[in-house]
C-alpha cells in the first residue's frame, strides 16, 4: 500500500509527528478544551477514551483541521496548523475515519476511493482504479468495487472510508468512533483492519469505546477529563492501576456496561 | 366558431410557438445557470457575498416580473444603455426573477446535503469548487429535480409577459390573427392549447419524479 506519491513529496507533510501544545478551544460559552498538550511519534498507535462530551471529537477535528483552535500551537505532519495560510496543507495527507462513514451515495466502492485521486492527485482513471483497487483489497473488500454504499453492510462502508482514506497514502489515519454506528456482530471486521494498519506501521490516533481494541492494538491510551489530558500511558498502566480516581470510575462504567 | 382560421393562420401560430420557445429554452439555461451560481454563493459562507446573493433574491423575488421587463427594456434605453434588443431584455429579466426562485430551489437542495459530505471532502483534499461538483450537486438531484421541473413550467409561461416590451411570441401572434380575422375567442383557446402542449410533459415528468421521490 505504500505507494509513493510525487505530489506527496513536494509537500510539507513530511514527518507522521503529531505535537499540541497549550490547545484551548471553546463554543459560545462551553470551553471544551483547557489547555491540551499531546505528541504523538510516528507510528505510534493512539487511544483517545473520555466521557461523552469530554471533547474528543473536538482535539480529533482540531488535528484535521476540520474545527480550529482558538489558541496553542497545533503540529500535525509538520503543517502548524495554527497558521491558518499553512494549515490546508494538511488536506489529502491524512486520513479520516468518521463515526458515520460519510461515503458519497451516489459513488461506487470504487468511485469513493478514486474520487480525491482523480481530482486531488490529478492521476489519470488507469492509475486512479488500480491504486483505488489495491485499497479495497487491503480491507478485504476487492469483490465490492462496483458495489454503491447502500447496497454494502455497515461493516463494509466504514471499511470502503478507510480505504478511501488509504488510497491518499496519508501520513497519518485519525478514527472518531469508527465502530460505533455497527451492529455488535460487524465491529470485528473493522476493528480487525484497523489492526492491521497498526501492524504495518500506520500513525493512528483513534477514539473508541472499544476497549479491546485499546487493551491489545495502543501504544498509549489518552484519558481526557474536563477539558484536558487527565492521565496517559501504557494501556496495561491506564486500565490496570490508573493513577487518578476519575480514570478509575470511569473505567469502572465502561467497563462493567 | 371558426376553426379552419386557425390552420389558415397556422404560419403566425408556429412562429409564435417557435419564438416562445426559443425564449424559455434559452431562459432555462441561463436562469438555471444563475440559481445554480447564486445558491452556491448563499451557502458558502463568504459573508459579503452571502449578503449581496440574498439582497438580489429579495429584490427580484419582491417585485413583479412586469415591472423589471419593463424596467430593463425602457429603463436601460432612458440610461443611455442602448444596443438592448427585446430578446436580449426579455431573456435577462427572465433570468434574474427565475434565477432567484431557482437559486433557492438549490440552496434547499444542497443544504439537505449532510455537512459530513463536506467535511470528509475536505479531509482528502478537495478543493470546495470541486466539492461542490462532484459530491453535493450529484446529491440534490432527488430535491431539487421535482421542484426545478415545476418552477420551469412557470418560467414558460411567465414569457408571454415579453409581449409588453414588444416580443413576437405565442400570445402576440394570436393577437396578431384576432387583427386580422376577429373572433378572439378562437385564438385564445388555440394559443392556450399550445402553451398546454409544451407544459404538459413536463407537468407528468414532474409529476413521475415525485412518485419515484415518495417509493425511494
Ligand atoms: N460545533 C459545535 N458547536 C457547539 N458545541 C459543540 C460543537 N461541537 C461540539 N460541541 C460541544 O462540545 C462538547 C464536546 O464535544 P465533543 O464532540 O468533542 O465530545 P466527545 O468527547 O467527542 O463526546 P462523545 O463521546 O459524545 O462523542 C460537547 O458538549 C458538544 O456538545
Ligand atoms: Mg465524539
Amino acid at each position: 500500500m505504500m505507494i509513493t506519491d510525487p505530489a506527496a513529496q513536494q509537500k510539507a507533510v513530511t514527518t507522521s509527528r503529531i505535537s499540541l501544545s497549550g490547545v484551548h478551544k471553546r463554543f459560545g460559552e462551553l470551553e471544551v478544551l483547557k489547555g491540551v498538550d499531546i505528541d504523538v511519534e510516528p507510528g505510534e498507535v493512539v487511544v483517545l477514551i473520555g466521557a461523552s462530551g469530554s471533547g474528543k471529537s473536538t482535539l480529533l477535528r482540531i488535528m484535521c483541521d476540520l474545527e480550529r483552535a482558538d489558541s496553542g500551537a497545533v503540529w500535525v505532519g509538520g503543517v502548524p496548523l495554527h497558521d491558518r495560510k499553512r494549515a490546508p496543507e494538511i488536506f489529502g495527507h491524512v486520513g479520516m475515519v468518521f463515526q458515520q462513514f460519510n461515503l458519497f451515495p451516489h459513488k461506487t466502492a470504487l468511485g469513493n476511493v478514486t474520487l480525491a485521486l482523480l481530482k486531488v492527485r490529478k492521476l489519470s482513471r488507469a492509475e486512479a482504479e488500480e491504486r483505488g483497487r489495491a485499497a479495497l483489497k487491503r480491507v478485504g473488500l476487492a469483490d465490492k468495487a462496483d458495489a454503491y454504499p447502500a447496497q454494502l453492510s455497515g461493516g463494509q462502508q466504514q471499511r470502503v472510508a478507510i480505504a478511501r482514506a488509504l488510497a491518499m497514502d496519508p501520513a497519518i489515519m485519525f478514527f472518531d468512533e469508527p465502530t460505533s454506528a455497527l451492529d455488535p456482530e460487524l465491529v470485528g471486521e473493522v476493528t480487525g483492519v484497523m489492526r492491521s494498519l497498526a501492524e504495518d506501521g500506520m500513525t493512528m490516533v483513534v477514539v473508541t469505546h472499544e476497549m479491546r481494541f485499546a487493551k491489545d492494538t495502543a501504544d498509549r491510551v489518552v484519558f481526557m477529563d474536563g477539558g484536558v489530558v487527565l492521565e496517559q500511558g501504557p494501556p496495561e498502566q491506564v486500565f490496570g492501576s490508573p493513577a487518578e480516581q476519575r480514570t478509575q470510575q470511569f473505567l469502572h462504567r465502561v467497563l462493567d456496561t | 366558431m371558426d376553426w379552419s382560421v386557425i390552420w389558415s393562420n397556422r404560419e403566425l401560430y408556429v412562429s409564435g410557438l417557435w419564438a416562445t420557445v426559443l425564449l424559455s429554452i434559452a431562459a432555462i439555461a441561463t436562469g438555471t445557470l444563475l440559481g445554480l451560481l447564486v445558491a452556491a454563493v448563499r451557502t458558502s459562507r463568504i459573508p459579503v457575498l452571502a449578503q449581496l446573493a440574498r439582497g438580489y433574491l429579495e429584490v427580484f423575488r419582491g417585485t413583479p416580473l412586469l415591472i423589471q421587463m419593463l424596467f430593463i427594456y425602457f429603463g436601460a434605453a432612458y440610461l443611455g444603455l442602448v444596443g438592448i434588443t427585446v430578446f436580449g431584455a426579455a431573456l435577462l429579466a427572465l433570468t434574474l426573477y427565475q434565477g432567484a426562485y431557482i437559486a433557492e430551489i438549490f440552496r434547499a437542495g444542497i443544504e439537505a446535503v449532510p455537512r459530513g459530505q463536506w467535511e470528509a471532502s475536505r479531509v482528502l483534499g478537495l478543493p470546495r469548487i470541486q466539492t461542490f461538483l462532484s459530491v453535493i450537486l450529484p446529491q440534490t438531484r432527488a430535491i431539487v429535480l421535482p421542484p426545478l421541473v415545476g418552477q420551469y413550467l412557470s418560467l414558460i409561461k411567465d414569457t408571454s409577459i415579453a409581449v409588453v416590451i414588444g416580443y413576437v411570441e405565442l400570445v402576440r401572434q394570436g393577437q396578431a390573427v384576432i387583427d386580422r380575422v376577429g373572433d378572439p375567442g378562437t385564438s385564445y383557446i388555440a394559443v392556450a392549447v399550445l402553451y398546454f402542449v409544451i407544459c404538459y410533459p413536463l407537468s407528468l415528468l414532474v409529476r413521475r419524479m415525485e412518485r419515484k421521490a415518495v417509493t425511494a
